[in-house]
């Protein structure tokens, strides 16, 4: 039996655009926690992922039992996203007052606004409204981060290795650096050692 | 303030479009095969060169002739003009048309260096048209003889600006002279000044292309040597012979767009040339600026054209004929406004009220 | 992670998507026989299977269609062997003819059939439910809930599939393919399985004879299903209400029984064995309650098969509510935690506490742009649908163009410049152009255009072309060749070359089978714009039936062959927002590797996004996109 959760079911969203790699990072954080023996089951929309859709993948993890792939509006508890209108999407459908909002600042512009029909809004604005949805509001520029640790590729790990810093994720860095080890090697496997270790020290 | 969305509904929608070309090139909305010319895509500028420099748009025909040919004598039927002239090529040329006399026009040009590039319509078929820019005195021949069909040869015109033409010589038809002239009236201040010469030809009409698929029909097997309209008929001349095609049977190929044309004579260019009809072998020359003079007496002091007194009566002749066209048309022009086409003509100018009430004198 | 599907570590738990447990199920059935078309959700099973074939030893196909997949997968039943067919719920309807007669004719090795729904059409153009002919076609039919179940009914599927000698139907949902959980794995046999010789007196006919014979096999389905480990009731003896659910319901269910708190008054009876419904067993459990709701995915299936047995047991007092008649679960669209909620919140007068949340009003709102779904850059369908549409508009004639399905179907929307007047079925369009092209006769003058991809072709257009070409219908079949099934990830197909096992084997060239029918066909480069347009032009000027094939390569496969070029914008050139372009590369083009530079104003090149295909080059009236190096497309 695997140890209790401070929250059972714990609820993640990760999300951003299709292209940035969270099917994956996601993939690997559920593997991770499967491996620590508990309940996780993951639901993914994809299909539009090659083509700049918003992707976004609902986590749910328990001690105790399994549940249904999908998350409850307004009950996630933490919600990771690479992209910030995506995260202000995601946020007023899935957040609440207590959900941890953890959020890249970097713009993935959507065909709307690269021809000129659509406004990106400000970063300032996006982050008022996510911070009157939820208390908890951190910004962590991960893409840049992962430019200056060698991959903007990398984003995506990077903002796992926040995730195992937090509490209320029962998984720790190890334990999501082990899953990565089955799946890398060599220099891939390094950088993601590497940025991991960045994002979980954003949080920590 | 007018663009591309405009351009279609007032002119591409209504069919008044002349087929001149001179919106094309410049803008990837407007595409353009054979004689269909459309906005394929909808265009977000409001404020278009499209719109501006088109003869289909509102066209203020005073103030242009003022500021391009200022002082000129006015004249109601064949427009603003210091003399005509019965011409013809003192040798001829291969493919002529009547009396060879652009021809030789344009080599003058070219040799007096008056232009560095000259826009002029060549064939490969000897019925479709193919605009072409050349400083080449050797390919004024490949322009030799008429092209019935429309052809959109403005289009060139952004050719030549892209490689920085200065001085440019432009052979059109009426409508063409016209958005050659509103080319330049409509230029933004910031845009270099190019000099032109515009040599305008006489035009009733000009023929859809599918004139092209009615002679292939006509005349299956054959190969087209020439077309032309001597006295009698529209005559097509093939590599088995001569075959002559009522006119009236051709007219109905005439593009939708020549009915609101109410320029015969190519009233705003600096020589205007046609047929003189009643001896085959000789051209009418109209010389309506200065310069157009100078290109003229050039040619004749070269030796390369032959030039008589213009007959009084077929003067008389001419301005009927002129006058014909402008009052028939101005039944579409005026059918078209009632029907919503925004006016191209300010209707409250002398010229437009003079010329309805010519018209309703004719049919009274 | 195709590891995971042939490790064999009987009773480890790893987090499996649920086609990996789908593959991982037939392979521990030990089956030897795999085909399918692919389509979303159900793609990945057989990719993996045609990856892991060689270690395996089975044999794995894309089939030409799921007909051609469904028949196959018999032929080797026919001879003993386990076939797993995999489709989505198009497919099942492509195969209605052939599902009718394998189930009149029984199948000889275990063939199980999984066929994979998208409820609220995800990446489909409908939700059909399959289940329904699964009852049409007298066919068994197992509904996982979860993906372990999903495995384990795959598995157990073959067994039933044998002993009843009739196939199984294993229906899925995009949320349980697609979908991840832990997965605890059983034995895969080392015996391989040899087919059996077919002697002379041996048949697999299908002929209503055997009527008598299909209607006792699903009477001894309804026997075993009776004792099934896949259904079971969960609750109060007496509940006052009972949820029947199957799928992903069943999760659902659980999750909204325990957020209202009432699960000592609601009891759940689950059922995996959906068709045919084993009555005596529903019957029991429906004796404990008055009350009954019913959720499921995505048509009122389990719901209205539930009031038959009703019906017929008058014994029953029941208020039965689901999805029928829109009370309280909506008729449409894929089930959620939230929808069940509801329901049973609506029928059990109970409301759900949630955690605190602030609503922020529409109009405080920050407006966020949309994100559209858009061809990839270098997609030669962009290039395509651009020249069509501007070929139509250059040609006037108000020309209709019949769509087909596949990554080119995005061309009816925004990203091909809305260009469809009609959408049905995978090889609808040419069919139906046929007809319209036939009109010419009654004086119908417009041009009639049907578009079909590759992939497509193959699948569906070739009946239709003959039919077209043998009755001389006024149209133009334009085939959108890109080299691919790229809409469900890259599946070969006849044109390639290459199989489900990665062997290479002789392609199929469409030009020559157009020929062969008789139709003068020519080929053109999408990329080629102005060249191709005039080509499309001339040929919608021409009576009779054209074909024109549209040739070059899915832009995300050619970009792993050849050497990118390198595109930029000279900025010094460009005409930007000015009359003479209005940002035509960005606006209107519309490749994502055309972007804006806002600071600048001027057009730019998202290098990371461009693959260098240098269409946009020719498209700039001002020669301010270049192009250099790279290899030539």
């Amino acid at each position: 039996m695997s140890k209790e959760l401070i929250k059972d079911p714990l609820n993640i969203i990760i999300c951003g655009v299709g292209g940035q790699g969270n099917i994956l990072a996601t993939e690997l954080l559920a593997s991770a926690l499967v491996e620590k023996g508990y309940f996780a089951t993951v639901g993914e929309t994809y299909g539009a992922s090659q083509r700049g859709g918003s992707v976004m993948s609902h986590v749910r993890i328990s001690a105790a039992t399994e549940y249904g792939v999908l998350i409850p509006l307004q009950q996630a508890d933490i919600i990771v996203s690479f992209e910030p209108t995506d995260t202000l999407r995601v946020a007023r459908d899935y957040a609440n007052k207590s959900t941890l909002i953890i959020t890249d600042s970097r713009p993935n512009y959507p065909l709307g606004v690269l021809i000129g029909e659509a406004h990106y809004p400000a970063m300032e604005a996006i982050e008022a409204e996510l911070r009157k949805l939820s208390n908890q509001v951190q910004i962590i520029e991960a893409t840049k981060l992962a430019v200056e640790a060698g991959n903007s590729q990398a984003a995506n790990v990077l903002l796992m290795g926040a995730l195992t810093a937090l509490p209320l994720v029962p998984i720790d860095i190890d334990d999501y650096e082990r899953i990565l080890e089955q799946r890398f090697s060599g220099q891939v496997l390094e950088m993601n050692r590497k940025v991991l270790k960045v994002g979980y020290e954003q949080v920590k | 303030m007018c663009g591309g969305m405009e351009l279609k509904n007032e002119v591409l929608a209504s069919a008044t479009c002349a087929l001149c070309g001179a919106c094309l090139d410049w803008c990837p909305y407007i595409a353009n095969i054979e004689d269909h010319l459309v906005l394929r895509f909808d265009c977000n500028v409001s404020n278009g060169r499209c719109y501006s420099v088109c003869p289909r748009t509102f066209t203020d025909w005073e103030a242009i002739s003022e500021k391009y040919l200022p002082d000129i004598p006015r004249d109601f039927a064949i427009g603003p003009h210091l003399k005509a002239y019965k011409v013809k090529a003192a040798k001829g040329i291969n493919g002529q048309q009547d009396g060879g006399t652009v021809s030789y026009l344009v080599k003058t040009i070219l040799e007096d260096e008056l232009a560095e590039t000259v826009l002029l319509t060549g064939t490969d078929d000897q019925v479709t048209p193919e605009p072409f820019l050349s400083s080449e005195i050797d390919d004024i021949q490949k322009s030799a003889g008429s092209r019935f069909l429309a052809s959109p040869g403005m289009r060139k015109i952004i050719e030549a600006q892209n490689n920085k033409v200065q001085k440019m010589a432009v052979v059109g038809r009426p409508c063409q002279i016209q958005a050659l002239r509103k080319l330049d009236y409509n230029r933004p201040p910031q845009k270099p000044e190019v000099e032109v010469l515009s040599i305008g030809l006489f035009c009733m009409w000009s023929l859809g292309w599918d004139f092209k698929d009615y002679l292939q029909k006509q005349f299956p097997e054959e190969e087209v040597l020439r077309l032309a309209i001597p006295q009698h008929g529209f005559e097509v001349t093939t590599d088995k012979g001569v075959h002559e095609l009522p006119i009236d049977t051709v007219k109905k190929f005439s593009r939708a767009g020549c009915n609101y044309c109410l320029d015969m004579t190519s009233e705003l260019a600096d020589i205007s040339v046609g047929a003189f009809e009643p001896q085959e072998g000789w051209n009418t020359v109209i010389i309506r600026t200065p310069k157009g003079q100078q290109i003229f007496n050039d040619a004749l002091t070269k030796g390369y054209l032959i030039s008589e007194e213009y007959p009084e009566e077929e003067l008389k002749r001419l301005k009927g004929a002129s006058l014909g066209k402008k009052t028939r048309n101005l039944n579409h022009v005026q059918t078209a406004f009632d029907k919503g086409v925004k006016p191209f003509i300010d209707l409250n100018s002398a010229y437009y009220i003079q010329l309805k009430e010519l018209a309703e004198g004719m049919v009274k | 992670m195709e590891w995971m599907i042939t490790t064999n570590e009987p009773g480890k738990t790893y987090l499996m998507q649920g086609n990996e447990a789908i593959s991982r199920g037939a392979l521990e059935a030990g089956i030897r026989f795999a085909a399918a078309y692919p389509g979303s959700p159900s793609s990945e099973i057989l990719t993996m299977l045609g990856h892991v074939a060689d270690e395996m030893e089975i044999y794995a196909e894309w089939s030409t269609n799921e007909t051609c997949a469904l028949e196959a997968c018999l032929g080797a039943s026919f001879a003993g062997i386990r076939s797993l067919c995999v489709m989505k719920q198009n497919g099942l309807l492509v195969v209605g003819d052939a599902l009718h007669s394998a189930s009149l004719s029984g199948v000889k090795g275990g063939l199980v059939l999984v066929v994979a729904d998208d409820p609220s059409a995800h990446s489909s153009t409908n939700e059909f439910d399959s289940r329904h002919q699964s009852r049409s076609a007298a066919v068994p039919m197992l509904e996982p809930a979860n993906m372990q179940e999903a495995k384990d009914m795959v598995k157990w599927g073959f067994e039933l599939s044998e002993q009843l000698q009739q196939l199984v139907m294993v229906r899925t949902v995009t949320r349980i393919n697609h979908g991840r959980s832990s997965v605890t794995l059983g034995e895969i046999p080392q015996q391989k399985q040899v087919p059996a010789v077919i002697g002379e007196w041996d048949r697999l006919v299908a002929i209503n004879w055997f009527k008598d014979a299909q209607i006792s096999k699903l009477e001894q389905a309804q026997v075993i299903f009776k004792e099934s480990p896949f259904n079971w009731y969960n609750g109060p003896e007496n509940p006052d209400m009972m949820i029947v659910t199957c799928g992903t319901g069943w999760l659902y269910s659980i999750e909204a029984v325990k957020a209202l708190g009432v699960k000592d008054s609601v009891g759940i009876l689950k059922i995996g064995t959906t068709w045919p419904l084993p009555e005596e067993f529903i019957v029991k459990h429906l004796g404990r309650t008055k009350k009954v709701l019913v959720v499921e995915e995505v048509d009122p299936f389990l719901e209205q098969n539930i009031a038959n047995i009703i019906a017929y047991h008058p014994e029953l007092n029941i208020e039965l509510t689901g999805r029928h008649g829109q009370k309280v679960i909506p008729r449409n669209g894929e089930l959620n935690p939230n929808v069940v909620r509801n329901a049973l919140a609506n029928m059990t007068g109970t409301t759900f506490t949630g955690p605190e949340v602030t609503f922020i009003p529409p109009e405080e709102a920050v407006a966020l742009p949309p994100r559209e779904l858009t061809f990839c850059a270098g997609c030669p369908h962009r290039a395509s649908f651009f020249l069509l549409k501007q070929t139509l508009r250059i040609q006037e004639g108000q020309g209709v163009v019949m769509g087909d399905i596949g990554c080119y179907t995005m061309g009816g929307q925004r990203a091909g410049h809305y260009l469809f007047n009609f959408l049905s079925c995978m090889g609808a369009g040419i069919s139906a152009a046929e007809g319209l092209g036939q009109l010419t006769r009654f004086g119908f003058d417009q041009p009639v255009i049907a578009l079909a991809g590759d992939s497509t072709f193959f699948h569906s257009c070739m009946p239709a072309l003959i039919n077209a070409k043998y009755h001389n219908s006024n149209m133009l079949f334009v085939i959108l060749d890109n080299s691919a099934t790229a809409m469900t990830g890259f599946q070969p197909h006849p044109g390639i070359g290459l199989t489900a096992m990665g062997k290479t084997t002789e392609p199929i060239s469409i030009a020559k089978v157009v020929e062969a029918i008789g139709c003068p066909v020519t080929v053109a480069d999408p990329f080629d714009i102005t060249g191709t347009t005039e080509i499309v032009y001339k040929l919608l000027k021409q009576p009779g039936l054209k074909v024109l094939i549209l040739k070059q390569e899915c832009a995300t496969l050619a970009i792993r062959k050849r050497e990118k070029a390198k595109v930029w914008v000279d900025q010094d050139l460009c005409r930007g927002d000015e009359c003479g372009c209005g940002r035509f590369c960005s606006r209107i083009w519309g490749c994502p590797g055309n972007i804006w530079d806002y600071e600048v104003g001027k057009a730019k090149i998202d290098e990371v996004v461009c693959v260098g295909c240098g269409v946009c080059v020719s498209l700039c009236p001002a020669g301010a996109i270049k192009i250099e190096g790279g290899e030539a497309v």
